[in-house]
């Protein structure tokens, strides 16, 4: 009996190993080599950490190398939707968590975005509403009586985090609100008739309470945040310049418009490595902090 | 004490502040989550107008088909259809036949070590994490190499790999709830392992089972990264013709509301109807787990 459950296992984790492990470690092979697709006449070598060394080395300071921007825009957006996400969020989901008439339909409008694609989400904005001319933002502006500046071209990064955050909100306030139904009634009861006010019964109470979900939302988030890359490609296409690149968007221009797979592959590695890293930071912080309650 | 009022008045008047406090909270709520949802909202609203209508933006006009026609009409649209619905169905459900027995031995399995299945389980986990940038350079050489770019089979196959994970993570804590007790007697009474997840286990999870797939069809659904980079026009699915929209049919806010909408609806409905399952299995495979 014992060997049969192996059969069980052993399809899925070889798909798995297949499509995501292995290229992971090929990817890291590659990060090596001196592999460009657009030059065939230049063999395939071996190339230590010179690809890592093209995007990490300052060589004339104070002028600093464009990577660095990029890590920055990529750690700056991900941090200010996460943060947005996580706080809006719980807010939102406090405002759900009451027994009001219809408050089903409430919760469905507000978890609508998190099913709608970016590229639809992207589009949407950018004409609908961002477009100085045939959106609402142009209209409401002229309207109200100043000329309406392009948000994608002149604050592209802010642009950014409020799209990401309007699309992965709605997955925060499902794990929260999920965790605040599941505070006992009793003591939702017994709250009340104590007279505990209210920033205290949240703030003390409720948060503490929740805290699990709000890791599991926070982690989960933060993959998704960091993943995101069709919203970026139909708004600002990174731009103007590089100014809204983010790592994952660097990547896709160095494989599929500079051919380079070694330069590519070197700051595919550098994402993951920085993701790992801002997840165990992540996790630590809670960890810490919820370690006060317990 | 120096109250004057009667007993039952005092009711009255808390039972009249109660009334009033739920209205303008009713209100507030309903305000905040149309305004979430009004992007949405405007862009179904405009897909009923005509060109002209959509070129400045307006809550009030007369609503005609003749824009959805257009875009319905439209016979490119319909490759990127198939292409869809192709890869939702073959991949939610060939990630649900590998996904499923995945779970259930990780969960009932016996192996020599007891600590086996916690830990394929974390690490079916971690593959979660690994974002797509980090698989797509060697994944797209190996295509060029066998000739899978922008082949239909080889895009579903990277699904199937990527989802699996996510089947395994939700129905985990629905297999946890089924008694082991329930599969021991079976097994005493003659069922094969493969019976015992067939007959007993699976259809005990169904709930689970139908959660996990509409999840999945949903991120297979909205996919776009790997879509994107793997195809080319044979095999491009519905993201990718929302993100070449403007290229290729210009600026017409009209048509582009009306594509938006047959685009994203399926997926917003399958996610409503869901709702309730995916809350248990998110929150039940994350926070217990």
């Amino acid at each position: 009996m014992k060997h049969k459950d192996w059969l069980f296992l052993i399809p899925g984790m070889t798909t798995v190993a297949v499509i995501t492990q292995v290229p992971f470690l090929l990817t890291l092979v590659y990060s090596t080599l001196r592999w460009n697709l657009a030059r065939p006449d230049l063999p395939v070598k071996f190339y230590g950490f010179k690809n890592y060394w093209y995007f990490l080395r300052i060589q004339d300071w104070p002028q600093i190398p464009e990577f660095y921007y990029i890590v920055w825009q990529t750690v700056l957006i991900t941090f200010c939707a996460l943060a947005l996400c996580t706080i809006v969020g719980f807010l939102l989901a406090l405002l759900l968590d009451h027994a009001i008439p219809g408050v089903n339909v409430a919760r469905t409008l507000i978890l609508g975005p998190f099913f709608v694609m970016s590229t639809a989400s992207g589009v949407i904005w950018k004409t609908t509403i961002l477009n100085t001319t045939f959106g609402w933002y142009g209209v409401i502006a002229k309207f109200l009586g100043f000329t309406p500046v392009d948000l994608i071209s002149y604050h592209p990064i802010a642009v950014i985090v409020i799209l990401f955050s309007w699309r992965w909100m709605p997955f925060f306030v499902l794990m929260m609100l999920a965790g605040l139904q599941s505070i006992p009634e009793e003591i939702v009861d017994s709250m009340e008739v104590d007279g505990t006010n209210w920033w205290n019964a949240t703030f003390s109470v409720k948060l503490p309470m929740i805290r699990k979900h709000i890791t599991v939302a926070m982690m989960l988030g933060l993959i998704f945040l960091v993943k995101e890359f069709g919203l970026i490609l139909v708004t600002t296409a990174g731009g103007p310049g590089t100014s809204s690149y983010t790592l994952p968007y660097a990547v896709y221009m160095q494989v599929f418009n500079a051919s380079n797979v070694g330069r590519a592959g070197a700051l595919a590695v550098i994402t993951v490595i920085l993701t790992l890293i801002g997840i165990n930071i992540l996790y630590q912080t809670i960890q810490k902090r919820s370690a006060i309650y317990e | 004490m120096s109250d004057p009022r009667t007993i039952q008045e005092i009711q009255r008047s808390i039972r009249t502040k109660k009334a009033v406090r739920m209205t303008v909270l009713t209100i507030f709520v309903f305000t905040v989550a149309i305004l979430y949802f009004s992007p949405v909202l405007y862009m179904h609203l405009s897909a009923f107008k005509t060109e002209y209508d959509a070129v400045s933006p307006s809550l009030f006009f007369k609503p005609t088909l003749d824009t959805f026609q257009k875009v319905l009409g439209d016979e490119t649209m319909y490759g990127y259809l198939k292409n869809s619905l192709f890869q939702v169905f073959v991949g939610t459900i060939i990630s649900l036949l590998l996904g499923i027995p995945a779970a259930f031995a990780l969960t009932f399995g016996k192996f020599k070590y007891r600590t086996t299945n916690n830990k394929i389980y974390l690490w079916f986990l971690t593959t979660i994490l690994l974002p797509p940038v980090a698989v797509i350079i060697p994944l797209y050489t190996w295509f060029q190499t066998v000739n899978l770019i922008d082949n239909r089979f080889g895009l579903m196959i990277i699904y199937v790999g990527f989802h699996v994970p996510i089947v395994v993570w939700m129905l985990h804590s629905f297999f946890s709830d089924v008694p082991v007790e329930i599969l021991e007697a079976a097994e005493i009474d003659g069922c094969s392992r493969f019976q015992q997840l067939t007959l007993i286990a699976a259809p005990l999870v169904k709930t689970g089972i139908i959660a996990a797939g509409l999840l999945v069809a949903v991120f297979i659904w909205n996919e776009f990264f790997l879509a994107f980079n793997l195809t080319g026009n044979e095999a491009a699915t519905l993201p990718v013709y929302m993100a070449r929209f403007r290229e290729q049919q210009g600026m017409f806010v009209a048509q582009l509301s009306a594509a938006s909408t047959v685009v994203i609806l399926p997926a917003v409905i399958f996610g409503w109807i869901s709702q309730k399952s995916l809350v248990k299995g998110l929150t039940a495979g994350g926070v217990k787990g």
